[in-house]
């Protein structure tokens, strides 16, 4: 899909805190353990059921169905067009075997021309991260590829919120990603950072 | 040139530290109301990403952690003695292969928990420096934390055994708030958020202090988030509201959603969303003892807000706790005093205890005995009843469970109807119960006798075959008379004069020939009611009767003979009524 090379100030609603956000935005988001991961998730997905945006969400969950009827069930939105998308978030993220920026990159350039294609004006995904843990890609991949996507995902009518477990990181991933961002979630809470730094100058200040 | 380089390098270099200020709040947030562990796990993990400094090991109270993959360092024990001699603002050290290696506390001046020894290959810059000092402090801060709230819970466990205790649990929380007050102290100057931390639980505390209970509670974290306060009690009741559009009448929740949503907050460990509302749960070990709630239905409470919240919280629960703990030691004073009364007791001892309850004595007095008449309803739950009841119509604050009745030490005469109908109310559709009110008493010595007159009513109108009921003592005319006589053995020989061969015959041919006697007599000798009373059918009664007076050899028609039929039938069943008693 090209890029819409358009700007982007629509404000819609994140369906988190009150939050409205320009199409186009990315945020991470952090959370202890599964129910703040679920009450983030699905606040953050029923409110694009609810907005009528095509929804992605790749997650580790094993029972996608029981997500799926939650969300369709919590929205009240009973939809003619397959409005919700739910996949393993290893599938997304490793799908060519390894992980890879540009990769990552294509697929969500594709995911949005579908959903363009299916109807959709505009749409939003979860990226659930935990499969990083166990896969050895290097936080500086990780935090690339979260920088990467501040440039790449304001070109498209898309909202994406990519979402860690604090379990599972380490404190260093949570302090180079707000370095790096200027707006991340906790919990349902938003922490803005107005000094964030872009990705070469926090790999330039490493020793 | 080389001045430009170096305000570039300056500017670079305050440019990273602001960037990784907020980071370092937002640790300090997501470490804050974890465990150790985890605290220590994120503080230790987070280091890499100051300067690229590594954790050489953390020492915590007189001891090497094993956090993560930070184990026991390769030099411990020289370390240990360097560690010691540092003062509480940490100091550098000597690590195998690291060209600069730093101690820095784990802020808590008060209790100094330990150090995080830090190393690089070579001296980070300043900011990083001061950052990592930032970080270990934050760590620091969280730890007091964690600990300050497992001494908490571990005073709410110990208020539970004694209101007594409660001052020393007040005085916990005074010496934890001033070491917390300390430790924060280093980090004000940087951490405003930390800072407005420190003034909520402050204000908080003060108000507790004062004594202005859950309103004050509700007033002052309304006053620090803006938002409308609610406290309730555990099943949703609106115990202190604060702020505006307070609803009237106040919402109430099924049973089942409530317990859905407090599972559901038990399980969060900590505050959650339930609808337009944010809310913690003020609890001890699993027991809920109450909910506070942001009124917040446009989601805009934010980290500030929650902090308060918790906080909040945190002295709800001292507060509630401690009302528990005092409204237990109070009913189980008030209980051990109605005891005393019921046995006996010296009258200037008791009138001390009851003065030092607030309670007055020299009110004239009845004891009423309740007795359950349903079946399935617990001993507990019965008393429970009572009490409740007890206190609806005000008839008294005094009661004491004995021998499986309740017995209520009843500010003189009151509408025994009133509180027959409360009773029976409080126990439910299938409630039932007897009531018997014992003679009035107006000195403490007197409380055993109305006691035993209490049972005695009670006992005859179970004797006599009345439904459930009230059976006041002065009430029981004949029996009342019967039962006073001092000299019992010139009753039962009145007994054996007119009923000894009907006794005799019941006793060897398991008959019931005295029983159906006295059902006839107290009927006016009418069949029917005498057979529907006794559910008998007619035949059968007149049989018994005509066995009657062929044993006894009495005429049932003649008056005078009835009349003292009568008197012994009564005079028996109080005799009875009187040896059966507890």
């Amino acid at each position: 899909m090209r890029p819409q090379v358009v700007t982007m100030t629509e404000s819609v609603k994140f369906g988190i805190a009150g939050l409205s956000v320009p199409q186009g935005t990315h945020l991470c988001g952090f959370y202890w353990g599964i129910d703040e991961r679920d009450e983030m998730v699905f606040a953050f997905l029923r409110e694009g059921l609810r907005s009528g945006d095509k929804c992605l969400y790749a997650t580790d969950a094993i029972d996608r169905p029981a997500i799926q009827t939650e969300l369709n069930g919590g929205a009240d939105v009973p939809s003619t067009r397959q409005q919700l998308d739910i996949v393993s978030s290893s599938d997304v993220y490793l799908g060519g075997g390894d992980f890879s920026v540009p990769e990552m990159l294509n697929y969500w350039d594709g995911w949005a021309a579908t959903s363009r294609d299916d109807g959709f004006s505009s749409a939003r995904a979860v990226g659930e991260m935990t499969w990083a843990v166990t896969e050895i890609i290097g936080a500086a991949n990780l935090i690339r590829y979260e920088t990467e996507l501040n440039g790449f995902v304001p070109r498209y009518p898309l909202v994406l919120l990519c979402v860690y477990d604090l379990d599972k990181f380490r404190g260093d991933l949570l302090v180079d990603i707000m370095k790096t961002h200027p707006r991340v979630l906790m919990g349902c809470t938003v922490l803005e950072n107005l000094y964030y730094v872009s990705h070469d100058e926090l790999v330039n200040s490493r020793p | 040139m080389g001045t430009a380089e170096g305000t570039a390098r300056d500017e670079a270099a305050l440019r990273e530290q602001l960037a990784s200020f907020r980071p370092l709040l937002a640790l300090s947030m997501v470490m804050t109301g974890r465990d150790e562990v985890e605290i220590l796990r994120m503080a230790t993990t987070a280091v890499p990403s100051l300067g690229g400094c590594r954790v050489e090991g953390v020492y915590l109270d007189d001891d090497w952690q094993v956090i993560g993959e930070v184990d026991r360092p390769v030099n411990a024990d020289s370390l240990c003695g360097r560690l010691a001699a540092l003062d509480a603002s940490g100091g550098p050290l000597e690590v195998n292969g690291a060209e600069w290696a730093w101690a820095y506390p784990l802020a808590n001046q008060a209790d100094m928990a330990g150090h995080v020894v830090v190393s690089r290959d070579t001296k980070p810059a300043p900011h990083h420096q001061f950052l990592l000092s930032v970080l270990v402090q934050q760590a620091g801060v969280a730890l007091a934390n964690a600990r300050l709230h497992t001494r908490e819970r571990a005073s709410l466990e110990r208020e539970r055994d004694t209101a007594a205790r409660e001052r020393a649990t007040a005085d916990e929380l005074r010496a934890a708030n001033l070491a917390l007050e300390r430790a924060v102290a280093d980090l004000a100057r940087s951490s405003a958020a930390v800072q407005r931390s420190l003034d909520i639980h402050n204000r908080l505390t003060a108000a507790a202090c004062a004594g202005e209970g859950q309103a004050g509670i509700a007033r002052t974290v309304h006053a620090l988030t803006g938002l409308p306060v609610a406290i309730e009690d555990r099943h949703g009741n609106l115990a202190a509201w604060a702020g505006p559009g307070q609803p009237d009448p106040y919402p109430k929740p099924t049973t089942a959603r409530r317990e859905q949503v407090l599972q559901r907050a038990l399980e969060a460990g900590g505050p959650v969303r339930d609808r337009g509302r944010l809310i913690a749960l003020a609890q001890q070990g699993h027991e809920v003892l109450g909910v506070i709630a942001l009124v917040d239905p446009n989601r805009t409470a934010g980290d500030a807000e929650r902090v308060a919240l918790e906080h909040g919280n945190t002295v709800l629960t001292l507060e509630l706790a401690h009302l528990q703990a005092l409204g237990e030691v109070e009913l189980r004073l008030r209980r051990d005093l109605a005891e005393e009364l019921l046995a006996g007791t010296d009258a200037e001892s008791a009138r001390d205890r009851a003065r030092a309850l607030g309670y007055d004595l020299a009110r004239p007095h009845r004891v009423v005995v309740v007795t359950n008449g349903a079946r399935g309803v617990e001993p507990e739950k019965f008393f429970h009843a009572v009490r409740r009841a007890v206190r609806a119509t005000e008839v008294g604050s005094l009661l004491v469970t004995r021998w499986g009745r309740v017995a209520v030490l009843c500010d003189a005469d009151q509408d025994w109807e009133q509180l027959w109908g409360s009773i029976t109310a409080e126990l439910g559709p299938r409630g039932s119960c007897r009531i018997g009110v014992g003679g009035p008493c107006t000195e403490p010595p007197d409380f055993p006798r109305s006691h035993e007159q209490a049972q005695l009513a009670l006992k005859m109108q179970v004797e006599t075959g009345c439904p459930d009921q009230i059976t006041v003592f002065e009430d029981l005319g004949i029996y009342r008379l019967l039962s006073e006589v001092a000299n019992i053995g010139s009753i039962e020989t009145f007994i054996q004069r007119w009923l000894g061969a009907l006794l005799c015959y019941d006793a060897t041919k398991g008959a019931q020939l005295v029983e159906t006697l006295s059902g006839y007599l107290e009927c006016g000798g009418n069949y029917d009611l005498t057979a529907k009373g006794l559910s008998l059918h007619r035949s059968t009664l007149r049989y018994r009767l005509q066995r009657i007076r062929d044993v006894s050899g009495h005429d049932l028609n003649d008056p005078d003979t009835r009349f003292n039929l009568q008197l012994a039938t009564r005079a028996w069943t109080t005799v009875h009524a009187m040896r059966h008693q507890p």
